[in-house]
């Protein structure tokens, strides 16, 4: 399934009075794989649940594909079979094996048992965990628990994967592991990915790196070494407009 | 992986809150089968206070409290004689607690050569013959191990036993009968009696006679069988208006207990019902789990109830001293009624919980973590 293309338009978010997304633009092209950088606090984990509709935003217009997410009233079934999200803490349920937790988005999609073992199955295959299906969460590594939770975000077939900082609280190893497991799941799946990280390693294996600097979103180079992700305020608005070329450009 | 298996699992997450929960509803459900079991075994036992042939009508006053406070004048006796359709009518007394050392067993006051009498089978001995004299029933016989020529104690008049009878109803087995003027004397019913017994005339039929003594004497509960037998005892009705309003509080406590339960449960698991809204459920599914937990709580609850109440029935009736008339009945529809009332907890329970879950904004809470 093709991926989605990801149309931002000024979009706005402030939360208790204090914006935390100011006018953000950018596209997406179907099957893009995008790494969204910047500082803890700056607007990732907001923009990201705004793009999986799990959050409304203030104003601005979000489009996937044909859906205004931005006006969703009720986004169930765009976050079941459109977006698949990932999440920095895997939240896999504890007292599930690794299979069922990869079958919860089918259970919700009423997708048949019999369909459900087998896509799970394969799902488990694809991310080298085959062998752990009935493992419990807590029997496995963190980056174990990691591919289990992209594997069960690939559960609804998404055309839009959302990973927010996937390798938070992952080894160095375990983290390259991660970023060449979305890179094939991008090759098999031809799914638009955007993948929030503090992770410079990232930056080899993606096409785009889309910057964010308190609530600013902007266009950013790939090198890794040309400026700090961490850094803690918007680069200056006469910088070099290939390093920092306006997101929506 | 199954919505059940889930659900159990999340159940055994929290062990002793589950127990504790479910012994909550256990113990109102207990409340209900025992009360529920109490006074149907109460209104079965007053029909068999007396032994009324095919052809015959136990007359009480209408609205006594139970079939032993009941109070007819005589007169009425001699009324019903001289009416048409009855071949005989004889008075009873009743007297309760009265007998020494057997406080559950009955003392029928009655005339030694009434037509209720005769129909006693004696085992030993003959019927009584004067105000110092009881014939005994087997049960009450065994019990106390009389034989004829001992003595009975019966509110402190030490009478001779005169003959052991059996008559295969249990009520009187258990008892004892003495005389009709003695039993007046003993209950302070002098001029009046408990019930009257009346036998119809062969070319009469039951209904035929009903409807005749109700349209004379209309102050009248006329007992034909069983079926109005529970009328005889408002006792027994109020215990089962009681088993009601106890069913009614278990509701609303077993309910506020399950939703206290089921609530903390979805706080402290609010990760879990953010995270399935973030991967596609529903509310509605969402608030189904919650609502499928504190229904499955209930209904161990129930099940754990129904066992409490139908033990904790026999207890209570011994613990009263009333097992000797008062027999526990708990039928099917007691156990369908009380585990309907389980789930009922469950689903009123489990409803602001279930709506609290599937109106989490998992944006919020999974940026928490």
């Amino acid at each position: 399934m093709p991926g989605s293309k990801v149309e931002v338009e000024e979009l706005t978010r402030a939360l208790d009075g204090k914006v935390v997304l100011r006018d953000v633009s950018f596209l997406i092209e179907p099957g893009e794989l995008v790494a969204l950088t910047g500082p803890s606090g700056s607007g990732k984990t907001t923009l990201l649940q705004l793009l999986g509709g799990l959050d409304r935003p203030t104003s601005g217009r979000i489009m996937v594909d044909d859906i205004a997410v931005h006006a969703l009233r009720h986004p169930t079934r765009y976050r079941r079979e459109v977006v698949g999200f990932v999440f920095q803490l895997h939240h896999l349920l504890p007292a599930l094996t690794a299979q069922e937790n990869v079958e919860l988005p089918m259970v919700a999609a009423h997708v048949p048992r019999r369909e459900r073992h087998e896509r799970a199955r394969e799902l488990l295959d694809e991310v080298g965990l085959l062998s752990r299906a009935a493992s419990l969460p807590s029997s496995l590594s963190g980056g174990e628990r990691q591919r289990i939770a992209i594997a069960r975000a690939l559960a609804g077939q998404p055309r839009l994967i959302l990973a927010d900082e996937p390798t938070g609280s992952l080894d160095a190893l375990a983290t390259e592991r991660i970023w060449e497991l979305l890179a094939s799941v991008r090759q098999r799946h031809g799914s638009t990915i955007l993948i929030a990280s503090h992770d410079r390693g990232l930056l080899q294996h993606v096409e785009r790196n889309l910057a964010i600097r308190e609530g600013v979103v902007f266009e950013q180079g790939l090198d890794a070494n040309q400026s700090d992700p961490d850094a803690e305020t918007p680069p200056p608005s006469g910088g070099d407009p290939h390093d920092h070329a306006p997101a929506n450009a | 992986m199954t919505t059940l298996l889930q659900t159990l699992e999340a159940l055994e997450r929290r062990p002793m809150r589950t127990f504790l929960t479910a012994l909550g509803t256990a113990l109102g459900i207990a409340t209900i089968v025992a009360l529920l079991a109490v006074s149907g075994g109460a209104q079965a036992s007053a029909s068999k206070f007396l032994n009324l042939g095919s052809s015959d009508l136990g007359l009480f006053q209408r609205d006594a409290a139970d079939p032993t406070t009941s109070v007819l004048p005589l007169a009425l006796v001699s009324e019903l004689r001289h009416t048409r359709g009855i071949q005989a009518a004889t008075p009873l007394v009743l007297l309760v607690g009265a007998v020494h050392r057997a406080p559950g067993a009955i003392a029928f006051g009655a005339y030694p050569d009434s037509f209720v009498t005769d129909r006693y089978v004696f085992l030993a001995g003959r019927m009584f013959t004067g105000d110092r004299q009881v014939a005994v029933g087997s049960g009450l016989a065994a019990q106390l191990h009389l034989q004829v020529g001992d003595t009975l104690t019966i509110a402190h008049h030490r009478l001779s036993v005169s003959g052991i009878y059996h008559m295969g109803v249990p009520e009187q087995d258990d008892g004892a009968v003495i005389a009709f003027g003695l039993a007046q004397k003993l209950a302070g019913k002098e001029g009046e009696a408990t019930t009257v017994a009346v036998s119809l005339a062969p070319t009469v039929s039951r209904s035929e006679g009903i409807k005749t003594i109700s349209r004379r004497f209309p102050g009248l509960l006329i007992l034909g069988d069983g079926v109005n037998a529970p009328r005889t005892g408002v006792s027994g009705v109020l215990l089962s208006r009681l088993a009601l309003v106890l069913a009614v509080i278990a509701l609303v406590i077993g309910g506020v207990g399950v939703m206290n339960t089921m609530l903390m449960s979805v706080l402290e698991r609010r990760t879990e019902f953010a995270l399935l809204a973030a991967v596609g459920w529903s509310g509605p599914q969402i608030a189904m789990r919650v609502m499928a937990e504190g229904i499955l709580t209930s209904i161990i609850g129930a099940g754990l109830g129904l066992l409490l109440g139908v033990v904790g029935a026999q207890l209570l009736v011994g613990l009263l001293g009333a097992s000797e008339y008062v027999a526990p009945n708990v039928t099917a529809w007691d156990l369908g009624q009380a585990l309907l009332v389980g789930v009922l907890l469950g689903v009123l329970g489990g409803m602001y919980p279930a709506w609290r879950a599937a109106r989490l904004s998992p944006a919020k809470v999974l940026a928490e973590r």
